[in-house]
Parts: C-alpha cells; sequence; structure tokens
C-alpha cells in the first residue's frame, strides 16, 4: 500500500541543533497515527515540515508517491495537508461560517449564502454548531470542531493535529473521538501528537515513538502497552510505574488547620467556596476546566485581581487575611506555582541562575539592596541541583530548556521562598514523562516535611497519586470532599459533572 | 560566528558606527580630528542622557512621551526661580521636586489605574506643557540670570580637555549600568518588564517600581535639561513641541532596545547614540540639508530593524505577545 504521506530521512536543524535527525515517516491512508515523545522529541518539528510550516534542512516529502514541496502552510492546504493547532487559528471576532469560508478562493460571499451552505456543511459532519455564531463566543471543544470543519472543508486528506485534548472537557474529549472515527470514515488520515498514552492507545491504529530527535519505533496499536510506550519514550522502564498503586499507599494525617476559606465569592468563577488545607498533607483539588479551581487558588494567593470580590474570609494560620496582590502572601508564606509557566512562570530573557536569584530576591529571602554574584551561583547551584535541572549550566535561559525543566525551575523559584501553604496548578502540564515522577516525588517530599501542599489538576490519575485528602470542584465551589485512598475515578467523575 | 557571537542588533548598529567613522575619516577632511571627535560626541551627549532615562522606561515594559516636556517645564521653572533671586539650591531642589513629581503622576496613572503608557505620557506631556505656559511663565524661552553665568560650565565647561557634558553623559551611562546590574531595584525593573504576571506572582512590587522608573527617568530627564540650559543660557520650552522625544527613541530602538521589555541595557543606548553622532556630524561636515538628514536616518533605523529581523529570525518559540 503506498502511503498517502511520507517523510523520507527528514532533518530539521535550528541554528545548527538537530530538533529532527534523519527520521523517516509514513501515513497509510485512512488510519490514525498517534506521535508520541517526551518534550522536545521533535513531535512538533516532524509535523511541522508536513504541514509546510518549516521546511525540512533535509530530506523529501512524498504524497501519494509523488515528492512535494511544501513552501507555506498555504500550499499544504492546497495539496490536502491540514494541521489544527493547540492554540486554535479562528479568529475569534468573526462568525463560524467566516471562519469556515476565510481562505476561499473566491473574493467575495454573500453572507447568507455561507450560513446556509455552512449549516449544510457542518449537519454534513454531525457538528452541532450554529454557523452564525461568533467564534469568541464558542467553548474549546466547539472551536475544536469548527477548525476540523474547515480542514475538512478545503477537501483535506491528511489532518494533523498537535495535542487535541489538551483544553477539551472529557464530555468534549469523548465527542472528539467519535469525531476521529467519522473523519476516518470518511477516509481522511490522520496524525496524532499526544501527551495522555491512553487516548493514543484508545483511538490510533499506529503509534511512532520519537525519542530527542530520532525515531524509536513504529508499530500496530495493538502490540503496544503502556508499559512498553513509556519504555520507548524515556528509553529506560520506569522503576515504579507512574501513575501505578494508590490503593496500598497510606493517607498521611492531617496536622494543624493552615488554610481556611468560607463561602468565598469572586466574579463569575467562584461562588460561595469553602474549604480547609492541613499542614503536612496534600489536598487534591480536582475539577473540569471552568469549575473554578485556578480562580479559586489565585483569590486565596492574592494574584486575581479583586475587582469583583463578592465576600467571603480566608484564614491562614488562624488569622484572616486578604491579599490584594501577590507580594504579601509571598512573605508570609503562601507561594502559587503557575499552571501557565511561559506566561507567568519565568523570565524569558534570564538565565535559570538569575531566575532563581530574583526569586530570592523579590520573596525576601536575600535581604541586601545590591545583588551578590556569588550568592547567585550558590543558590543556583543549590536549587538546580536538588531539583535535578538538565541544561548545559545555570547561565543557560530558561527558555531553551524543555517543559520538564522549565517547571522544575519554576518551582525552584516557588521552595526557595520556604513555603508554608504551597499550591501547585497543573504541576505538570507539558512535561516529559521522566519529570513528572521527579515532580511527584518532590510533591511527597514537601508533605513528608510537614508543609501544607494544595495541587490542582485536571489529570485523573495524577491526583489520586498524589492526595491524602481530595476536594472536587464544580460551578465554582468545593462540593465534595474525600479521603484520598478511599475514592475511585468513577465516584470522583459522578461528583465534578453532576 | 567565532568570539563574536550571534550578530545582534546592538553589533550591527556598532559595526555600522566604525565603518561610517572610517569612511568619513578616510573622505572628510577634518572629521578625524580630536576637537571634531570631542565636538561629536559632545554634541550628542544630551540625546544620549535623554536615551538612558527613556531606556530605563523602554526596559521596564513602559515608555515616556512626556520626558521632553517635563525636562523643559521643570528647567523652565527652575530659571524663573533663579530669575526672581531665589538661591541656587532651592531653585534646583523646586526643579527636581516638580519633575519627580510629574514621574509620579505618570508611574500612578500606569500602573494603579492601569492606563497603557502611550496614552497617559502622551497626555502628561501635553498637560505639563500647558499648565508651565499658563500657569509658571507666559514666556516660551527663559534665560539664565547673568548672576549665575557659573552655570554655563555645566555645558561648556572642560575637565582636563573632556567637554561637561560628554563627563554627564558618561556618568549617567555609569550610575545607570550600576542600578540596572547590581541593585534590588534594578533586577525588579528588569523582571517587571520582562513578565510582568511572573514579577508579581514571585513577589516583586511591581506596582511602586513602575511608580520608581517614571520618576527616575524624569529626573534624568532633568539633568539632561539643566545641561541644555547651560550650553545655551536659556531653556526654550518650545523644544516640548517638537520631535525631540522621537529622536531619543530613535536612540534607544536603534541601539536595539527592544519596545516588549526587559531586552537591552546601557550599553544599547551608547551604541545608538554614537551611530546617530557620527552620522549627524559627518553629515553637517558635508552641508547635507536638515530634511534629508531626518530621511537619512529614519532609513538607517529601519533598515538595522530589518537586518536584524534577517539575522535573528523569530519563530512561535521566541515570539512573545506584546513584541512590537
Amino acid at each position: 500500500m503506498t502511503p498517502i504521506l511520507e517523510l523520507r530521512q527528514g532533518t530539521k536543524l535550528y541554528r545548527g541543533v538537530p530538533a529532527v535527525k534523519d527520521v523517516s515517516f509514513d501515513l497509510r491512508p485512512g488510519e490514525v497515527h498517534a506521535l508520541l515523545g517526551e518534550n522536545g522529541a521533535g513531535k512538533s518539528t516532524l509535523t511541522k515540515m508536513l504541514a509546510g510550516v518549516v521546511a525540512p534542512t533535509s530530506g523529501e516529502i512524498l504524497l501519494e508517491g509523488r515528492r512535494i514541496e511544501l513552501p507555506t502552510p498555504a500550499d499544504a492546504l492546497r495539496q490536502g495537508i491540514a494541521m489544527v493547532y493547540q492554540e486554535t487559528s479562528l479568529v475569534p471576532s468573526l462568525t463560524v461560517a467566516q471562519n469556515l469560508y476565510l481562505m476561499d478562493d473566491k473574493p467575495f460571499h454573500r453572507l447568507r449564502g455561507i450560513y446556509i451552505a455552512g449549516q449544510q456543511f457542518l449537519q454534513s459532519l454531525n457538528f452541532h454548531v450554529d454557523p452564525a455564531a461568533l467564534v469568541s463566543g464558542l467553548g474549546a471543544g466547539q472551536r475544536q470542531m469548527v477548525e476540523i470543519a474547515r480542514a475538512v472543508h478545503h477537501n483535506a486528506k491528511v489532518i494533523i493535529f498537535d495535542e487535541p485534548t489538551a483544553s477539551l472537557t472529557p464530555e468534549e474529549k469523548y465527542q472528539f473521538f467519535a469525531l476521529i472515527g467519522r473523519l476516518k470514515k470518511r477516509g481522511v488520515s490522520i496524525i496524532f501528537i499526544s501527551h495522555a498514552l491512553e487516548e493514543a492507545l484508545q483511538i490510533s491504529d499506529r503509534i511512532t515513538v520519537l525519542r530527542d530527535g530520532e525515531h524509536v519505533v513504529t508499530d500496530d496499536t495493538a502490540k503496544f502497552d503502556r508499559e512498553r510506550i513509556v519504555r520507548s519514550m524515556v528509553g529506560r522502564s520506569l522503576k515504579d510505574e507512574l501513575y501505578g498503586s494508590q490503593k496500598d499507599r497510606k493517607a498521611r494525617k492531617p496536622g494543624k488547620k493552615v488554610l481556611s476559606v468560607q463561602n468565598l465569592s469572586m466574579g463569575r468563577a467562584v461562588r460561595n467556596t469553602s474549604f480547609s488545607v492541613f499542614a503536612g498533607q496534600v489536598t487534591g483539588m480536582f475539577g473540569l476546566i471552568g469549575s473554578g479551581r485556578t480562580e479559586t487558588a489565585k483569590v486565596v494567593a492574592g494574584v486575581q485581581k479583586r475587582d469583583l470580590f463578592h465576600g467571603g474570609n480566608v484564614q491562614f494560620e488562624g488569622r484572616p487575611v486578604r491579599y490584594r496582590v501577590p507580594r504579601p502572601a509571598v512573605l508570609d508564606g503562601i507561594i502559587y506555582v503557575t499552571e501557565d509557566r511561559k506566561f507567568e512562570g519565568f523570565f524569558e530573557t534570564m538565565s535559570i541562575a538569575e531566575n532563581i536569584y530574583l526569586a530570592a530576591l523579590a520573596g525576601g529571602q536575600t535581604k541586601s539592596w545590591t545583588i551578590s554574584m556569588s550568592e547567585m551561583k550558590a543558590l543556583a547551584q543549590h536549587w538546580a541541583g536538588a531539583l535535578n535541572v538538565k541544561a548545559i549550566n545555570n547561565d543557560a535561559r530558561v527558555i531553551e530548556l524543555s517543559g520538564g525543566n522549565q517547571q522544575k525551575v519554576v518551582v525552584a523559584t516557588a521552595l526557595l521562598q520556604k513555603p508554608k501553604l504551597i499550591i501547585f496548578d497543573e504541576p505538570t502540564r507539558g512535561v516529559d514523562v521522566g519529570a513528572i515522577s521527579e515532580i511527584h516525588q518532590l510533591i511527597n517530599r514537601l508533605a513528608d516535611d510537614g508543609i501544607a501542599v494544595l495541587v490542582i489538576s485536571s489529570y485523573l490519575p495524577e491526583i489520586l497519586q498524589l492526595s491524602d485528602r481530595l476536594l472536587i470542584c464544580r460551578q465554582g465551589r468545593v462540593v465534595e470532599e474525600f479521603e484520598g485512598t478511599q475514592a475511585d475515578e468513577d465516584t470522583i467523575m459522578f461528583a465534578a459533572v453532576h | 560566528m567565532g568570539y563574536l557571537g550571534r550578530p545582534t542588533q546592538e553589533k550591527i548598529v556598532f559595526a555600522l558606527a566604525a565603518a561610517l567613522c572610517i569612511g568619513f575619516a578616510l573622505f572628510l577632511p577634518g572629521f578625524l580630528t580630536a576637537n571634531n571627535l570631542l565636538n561629536l560626541v559632545r554634541s550628542v551627549s544630551i540625546l544620549g542622557v535623554l536615551g538612558v532615562a527613556m531606556a530605563l522606561v523602554v526596559i521596564g515594559r513602559g515608555i515616556d512621551l512626556s520626558l521632553v516636556a517635563t525636562m523643559a517645564i521643570s528647567v523652565g521653572l527652575t530659571m524663573q526661580l533663579l530669575a526672581t533671586g531665589l538661591p541656587l539650591a532651592e531653585a534646583v531642589a523646586i526643579g527636581i521636586l516638580f519633575s519627580l513629581l510629574v514621574g509620579a503622576v505618570n508611574g500612578f496613572l500606569i500602573a494603579y489605574v492601569e492606563i497603557p503608557a502611550i496614552f497617559a505620557t502622551l497626555a502628561m506631556g501635553t498637560l505639563i506643557y500647558g499648565f508651565g505656559k499658563y500657569f509658571l511663565f507666559q514666556l516660551d524661552v527663559l534665560y539664565l540670570p547673568d548672576a549665575h553665568r557659573y552655570l554655563l560650565w555645566l555645558g561648556q565647561g572642560y575637565v582636563l580637555g573632556v567637554p561637561v557634558p560628554i563627563i554627564v553623559f558618561a556618568a549617567v551611562c555609569l550610575l545607570a549600568h550600576l542600578f540596572l546590574t547590581f541593585t534590588r531595584p534594578g533586577w525588579y525593573l528588569r523582571a517587571v518588564g520582562d513578565n510582568l504576571a511572573a514579577a508579581r506572582i514571585a513577589g516583586v512590587p511591581a506596582r511602586p517600581i513602575i511608580v520608581t522608573q517614571y520618576m527616575i527617568s524624569s529626573l534624568i530627564g532633568f539633568v539632561a535639561g539643566m545641561v541644555t540650559a547651560a550650553s545655551v543660557a536659556s531653556m526654550n520650552t518650545r523644544i516640548a513641541n517638537s520631535t525631540y522625544v522621537y529622536d531619543v527613541i530613535l536612540v534607544v530602538v536603534l541601539g536595539g532596545i527592544g519596545l516588549s521589555g526587559g531586552r537591552g541595557s546601557v550599553r544599547n543606548v551608547i551604541v545608538g547614540t554614537l551611530l546617530i553622532g557620527v552620522l549627524l556630524n559627518g553629515m553637517t561636515i558635508m552641508d547635507v540639508q536638515y530634511t534629508l538628514q531626518n530621511v537619512i536616518k529614519s532609513v538607517i533605523l529601519l533598515s538595522a530593524i530589518v537586518i536584524d529581523t534577517f539575522l535573528n529570525p523569530r519563530d512561535e518559540q521566541t515570539a512573545q505577545q506584546g513584541d512590537i
């Protein structure tokens, strides 16, 4: 069988450094091909070469056996290769139908005409999206549907998805998988990048694993299991399975009450929520996207602006607090570790050492008004060593590190503040498999040392693995509480959804 | 690329300035004399001092369009007070207080009321100029009283053969560099410019830092204004209505300080100032028309930026929101 799309000996160098080295990849007609690997393994670069976003340094691309050149994404689209990105590329201020017809060759469209045509087209795909709705008003799942519809509308024979499920709720995910099935029936071939191994095992026909820009293995999905994928991804067998036997684990006893939140309300995201966090244990907070977990944590830590504060009390170590900016919270020992490190986690113009030292300056751990380079070096060495940050040296810029190492630097800047309450918001999002277990061990160690730890996550196995106590959020409030060891996935999901 | 490292805009501009220097030295008689070179640097040292003031704000991801107006009015106020017979120390102190107050209001509007810097300082510049002209003095030009002619030393004097304005420029550069590299507030300022959200979460007192950065820029502006006034024995407040502030921004951007904040240092200002200085000096010797000089200046700026985007292409990994 001729592969519909093939890359032969593709290599891509960024400033002389290979992101992808001599990788051959083929996509069969009508298959779903999952592309797996740690962060920095070269998945994105590989697919970008196929979609005309970046040009390969060497190697050739074949479409149905013919050699093709793809100078721009528009050329790729014309050849029938579409890429659906993590961050959607729709125009938010236009309607669904306008977005669908945006890249058409016809210079003018009648609005009514494209609404009717759009409606028929969306129905033929069985998508329930209003073609006259503005894209800015759609949820993440619906936006993705529109992206996919647009790809199909351009007669894409190959659709590449870059982490399509990262921003979807479980329900939307379910719909998305059904959709993949329908696309397959229409004869569309699909490449699918993911971090969630279960998803890949569930919906793909074949799996390719990349590691450090090199091809490791391609095989039928049926011949894979979790263990084999992880082993190929990290090049070693993880000693204890990542999300293994939480049942044998003993829950830590709660220490003294560190944080107590009563009837906190803010804007539309946080509605009259109440909960407590205790020292010496990990309190997990689970909820679907939009359940107000991040917002609640940010109000507690003073990160959120208080424009829409509707009342409620926060008590920290027994005294009422009301932080308007993060600084007093940091000085009191409440540290928030962000879910979005690129946006609000680190300084991209600064090196690892400078990031760490700046945190020490900002949190008052270093008192002096002048900078001490030797103190900076010592601090950086200590923390980069303690958290096993892998970089050429501590003068490397954080932006150049892999996701896992970036996260370790961000965690280091939090830990050096000597927190009494530390809030991890999605601590392993966009982090490679090897670093996930290191971060989990670290979180457990913090709780063992008597620190109050609050972990927010939308990944159930993670929250089950870590939590001694479990809070479930729904529609802006904590609705249920479990002992970490007694809950199972079904009860938790039930509480989070209903 | 060897020990030179990656060619940054700073290096390109420096190379350009050096090339121009060599070219002028070979083909323009009178260019490569000690006198002319000192003149060259002296002529741009006030621009350079203002460039440092602007650079500090731009590194903190802001911009100060009221810089020149504040300078003109606060120094004008000092001249006015001197004319009424107030002692030097008091007149200068009031001028400094006035400029610090303007900086504090700028910073307050930007940090606490959260108005974009470009609008806040644009409005403040017009406001300050109008306020000065209406309430403080009616004249356009305020002369240095004869009793204080010793102040002319600041603009026209020499120390060991070096003109005083150059020494002021060097001192301001040194202080600003030490501030950015070796002090806690300097690091805070860079952090706020690089990533405001991350700086807040880390515990940086972000809003006080923003207020401070505008106060510092106004203060440096006052210094530049005093040197200006001392050079020509007067302060022409109409400078506030000229395009001078854009020349200051030109120096900053030309030197390679990113308007997206966090990037750049005092070195970039020096390089940008030198290029402008060499260019203006050479063109003046060649007797190029003023309007044509402006055209050449802007073409140079555009080419520096274009070359930079070719040599340091941005992909989605390095591109950041707010990148201008």
